[in-house]
């Protein structure tokens, strides 16, 4: 998993490039939570053709340390595989997901 | 060959150490298989989804556990799938279900590996022989 960092209004990107699975889940948890203690995180998904249950829990603490700490959480460009996965274990419902990072930003 | 008409498609087999790098080898061989079998990229997706739910729930959780297996058989309308391990008994389908409505605070972060395989394939089906536990399934081509 390569994980780049870049800002979108007041926000942190964080453009994640890779399989996010069972052998990514611990780096790419601790670069997410990271990022979380400057402020509100995008989670850019575009070039993620794929996540795992071990994914998901990454998304789901992140999304829970921003709420403990007052700041928004994200995803944006899900690939279809990436869509269902989220829809099927009801994650639509409870981390925001945009078309665009300026979308998320904005919201 | 009598039987090679039924064969256009390959199949796939692997056995692998029960380690989280075979894991991410049976990822790798996967995609590589899903090209070479033309297998459409949705439906690729959930076959390594399911794989490596399975597959990584032995490595993590299976103490004594020495290997597991993955075996896909193309079929007219659905891949069929065979996991097994040598671990001690489990079975992953006796998991309740996970609560999808729940809000964010209450959501575990358990349980959510067997919900999608569940929620992915068909007729899941768990058996116990020769101290070996089996998880087969099906997987449908289209949809």
């Amino acid at each position: 998993m390569e994980i780049t960092e870049t800002t979108e209004g007041s926000k942190t990107v964080a453009v994640l490039d890779g399989r996010l699975d069972t052998a990514t889940a611990a780096q790419t948890e601790a670069a997410l939570l990271g990022l979380l203690g400057k402020g509100g995180v995008i989670a850019d998904l575009a070039n993620v053709r794929y996540v795992s249950s071990a994914g998901l829990r990454v998304l789901l603490k992140a999304a829970k340390q921003a709420k403990t700490a007052g700041a928004s959480f994200s995803v944006v460009g899900l690939q279809p595989p990436v869509r269902e996965v989220f829809e099927i274990s009801g994650f639509d419902k409870i981390i925001p997901a945009f078309a665009t990072r300026a979308e998320a930003a904005a919201a | 060959m009598g039987d090679a008409k039924q064969l256009a498609q390959p199949g796939f087999q692997r056995r692998l150490p029960a380690t989280l790098e075979s894991v991410a080898q049976l990822m790798d061989a996967l995609e590589a298989y899903a090209e070479e079998a033309e297998i459409d990229m949705r439906v690729a997706a959930r076959l390594n989804l399911v794989a490596e739910e399975v597959a990584a729930n032995v490595a993590m959780h299976a103490a004594g556990a020495t290997w597991f297996s993955l075996a896909v058989t193309p079929g007219a309308q659905a891949l069929d799938l065979v996991i097994e391990d040598d671990g001690p008994e489990y079975d992953p389908l006796a998991r309740g279900e996970v609560d999808t409505e729940a809000a964010i605070e209450d959501r575990d972060v358990g349980g959510l590996g067997v919900h999608l395989v569940r929620k992915l394939t068909r007729d899941a089906r768990y058996e116990r022989a020769g101290g070996i536990n089996r998880l087969s399934c099906s997987l449908p081509l289209a949809g």
